[in-house]
């Protein structure tokens, strides 16, 4: 897994949009590959040429922007030869198609472009090829790359859905059921980016078998389906619920609550391979190896060799789990424990150790000193993956439950608070600007009392689900106040976190929270501090403050960078804020 | 800054190829720090440039629908007209066609693939050179 600290984020969505455009070089060279081919026994027709040529004409645009200009070039020649081709088609079909030798020359410049793409799309994704692993590209999953897929029979329902859910910062992607993107070829490309399907309730059945076509990896996933519909009489939620659907909404669709649904599908895909283990062991080929297989399921270790290093270990990797030797040199895995639970914050992390020992009396007697449980030695690699992978996600799944604001599912007050702090260390180690972000909802009781409670609820949801989608996993996102979210960007300066923050408010303003008939529309303020000027993060915080105050006072609908002019004025409830 | 006043700021976009659409809102709002409105359609374009007021307007000429002359001449045929300079973005460069959207009324053509480092500048450049 690529971790970065330096790019800045700018350069991560660059990377991200390029990682994308492969995915679509990907899908795209599958067709060629057999337009190609086709033309190679010469089995051509008017019409799948006009097409190609429209493809080609596209990927000639576009490739070279994305970083592929020798695609673009390969593609455009092709292009122009294909386009004469088509404009001198003997127009009776008794001429058929081109001649030999222009089928033969035609197919050759597709076997390069073909090969070119090929090459180019399969370089810059590591990892994926890796066998028996269920690496999910991370930019597919975060900041802005959810990518929903909408199948349509080319009627218009859902063109209002698929509007409003890209005002959620979604990556949405309309295809029709016979889209040759569906073939068997394209498929498994096409499905592997997206995070949840969505059509009508009338073609469930059919959109169900093209989804779930996708056994492939060792632990298949089915692609979660969502069906929308127009009563949602008893008999129409039966049939979804029998062709495998996950979610029915009725017309007209909740879209706050189709969008949280979304957002508990994306989370439970990346939960399935994500975890954090650091291994501490003394041997260190063995540690190494234990390393390798975690790595290879998608798991990230950290190997600790010396014991004394241990506790400043955790607190720089928040592993969510520890794998520790019982026997250290010198040092016992027992005591390392205790000394681990010294800290309230370790309360909760699983230390599991490992040991030859298989003596069940003296397995009890450590367990006591505070771990979780034993696993003996030798472990296959894949016991040690699974043992690892299940504890990892129940470990998740305990800290989401302990950490996480129930409403919005974002991190508790004192826990992004802590998050501040911790990110002006880790900035200032890696010599980094990170910012810290207090966002508030503009006249939020205003919305509460014309609205009533439950909208204000669905406001802050609203948000909260933007500031996921539109934020980087690095990124930590808080619920800070009622209305008020605290938002650390990891490795981003002030202005590129105002930028940021700017686009994320001028979203939230252009969504429509419809009550009834009426439909009402919020915005938020926002105060940026360099987290980095800072000798305590709960400063860093203070100083966001007061330039949110500021912005409130220049008028709500923004977003303000501290500065030092902002440091001696009161921030007491008198100013009427 | 009396030059900087004819200088556009916001800048409406209409492309089909929504890839193409999220590097240019990249190139355009991040590296180029206009303000930035992207359309799927010339249809979107129409319903939307009242209320974006844009300085500029890009337009790919390729599109299904309604394509970019197409959507230039309906922007043109409104009550208030298009009072604001346009500029084309095409795949397939050729003089003719380059001359043709210039008598449309369009100061420049940007071809693609485009740079999302330099597109803002080329904006700019042609804005300058239409504007003097």
């Amino acid at each position: 897994m690529l971790n970065s600290p330096l790019q800045d984020p700018l350069a991560d969505r660059l990377h991200a949009l390029k990682q994308r455009f492969v995915e679509r070089l990907k899908v795209e060279l599958v067709s060629l590959e057999a337009y190609g081919q086709k033309l190679e026994q010469q089995d051509v027709e008017l019409e799948s040429m006009r097409n190609c040529v429209q493809r080609l004409h596209q990927l000639a645009g576009s490739a070279g922007t994305f970083g592929f200009p020798e695609v673009g070039e390969l593609a455009r020649e092709l292009e122009k030869r294909l386009k004469t081709e088509v404009e001198h088609w003997p127009d009776n079909a008794g001429a058929g198609h081109p001649g030999a030798e222009a089928c033969t020359g035609l197919a050759v410049q597709f076997r390069a472009l073909v090969a070119r793409m090929k090459t180019e799309s399969a370089e810059p994704v590591p990892d994926r090829d890796q066998a028996a692993t269920t690496v999910i590209d991370e930019a597919s999953l975060h900041g802005q790359q959810v990518r929903l897929l909408v199948v349509s029979d080319g009627l218009s329902e859902l063109d209002d859905l698929v509007k409003e859910l890209s005002r959620y910062g979604f990556n949405v992607l309309v295809l029709g059921l016979s889209d040759d993107r569906f073939s068997e070829t394209n498929r498994a490309a096409l499905l592997d980016n997206v995070a949840t399907a969505i059509c009508w309730h009338g073609m469930v059945e059919r959109v169900a078998r093209q989804v779930s076509g996708h056994h492939a990896d060792a632990w298949p996933y089915l692609m979660p389906l969502v069906c929308i519909g127009e009563t949602g009489q008893f008999e129409q939620r039966y049939r979804v619920a029998s062709a495998g659907a996950r979610a029915f909404f009725p017309e007209p669709v909740d879209v706050p609550e189709l969008v949280e649904r979304v957002e508990t599908f994306v989370e439970e895909k990346t939960s399935r391979v994500r975890g954090r283990v650091m291994i501490i062991d003394d041997d260190r080929e063995l540690a190494e190896h234990y390393s390798l297989v975690l790595a290879a399921a998608g798991i990230e270790p950290r190997v600790v060799n010396d014991p004394a290093q241990l506790l400043e270990a955790l607190h720089g990797f928040e592993p969510d789990l520890v794998l520790m030797d019982i026997e250290l040199g010198h040092y016992s895995g027992v005591t390392l424990a205790g000394m681990i639970r010294f800290h309230a914050r370790w309360l909760s992390l699983p230390i599991i150790y490992l040991s030859a020992e298989d003596d069940l009396e003296s397995q009890l007697q450590a367990l006591s000193g505070g771990a979780d449980e034993f696993l003996v030695k030798p472990i296959s690699d894949d016991y040690l993956i699974r043992s690892v992978q299940m504890r990892c996600q129940r470990a998740r799944q305990l800290s989401e439950l302990m950490n996480r604001d129930s409403l919005t599912r974002l991190l508790k007050h004192s826990i992004i608070k802590q998050e501040v702090e911790r990110e002006r260390l880790r900035s200032m180690r890696g010599d980094y600007p990170s910012c810290a972000v207090l966002l508030d909802i503009d006249h939020f009781k205003q919305v509460n009392d014309t609205w009533g409670h439950a909208q204000g609820d669905v406001v802050i949801r609203a948000l909260a689900n933007l500031l996921r989608n539109r934020l980087r996993e690095s990124d930590a996102i808080g619920r800070y106040g009622g209305e008020e979210f605290l938002v650390v960007l990891s490795n981003c300066d002030a202005p590129a976190a105002e930028h940021l923050v700017g686009r994320i408010l001028q979203n939230f303003s252009e969504l429509e929270f419809a009550v009834g008939e009426q439909a009402f529309q919020v915005t938020f303020s926002a105060g940026i501090a360099l987290i980095n000027q800072f000798a305590e993060g709960d400063q860093a915080i203070e100083a966001a403050d007061r330039a949110l105050y500021a912005r409130k006072r220049a008028g709500r609908n923004g977003v303000m960078i501290y500065d030092q002019s902002m440091a001696g004025r009161s921030l007491s409830p008198a100013d009427g804020f | 800054m009396s030059n900087d006043a004819r200088m556009p700021e916001k800048v409406l976009y209409v492309e089909d190829d929504p890839d193409i659409r999220s590097i240019a809102e990249l190139a355009l709002r991040d590296v180029g720090g206009f303000t930035a409105c992207l359309c799927e359609s010339g249809a979107e374009a129409l319903a939307v440039i009242d209320d974006f007021q844009p300085d500029l307007v890009l337009l790919d000429v390729m599109m299904p629908g309604m394509d970019g002359p197409q959507t230039l001449k309906a922007l043109q045929s409104r009550p208030q007209g298009l009072p604001v300079p346009v500029v084309f973005m095409t795949a397939r460069l050729q003089p003719a066609e380059i001359e043709e959207y210039l008598a449309l009324g369009a100061i420049g053509v940007i071809p693609k693939p485009f740079d999302p480092m330099t597109l803002a500048d080329e904006i700019r450049r042609l804005a300058a050179a239409g504007a003097s």
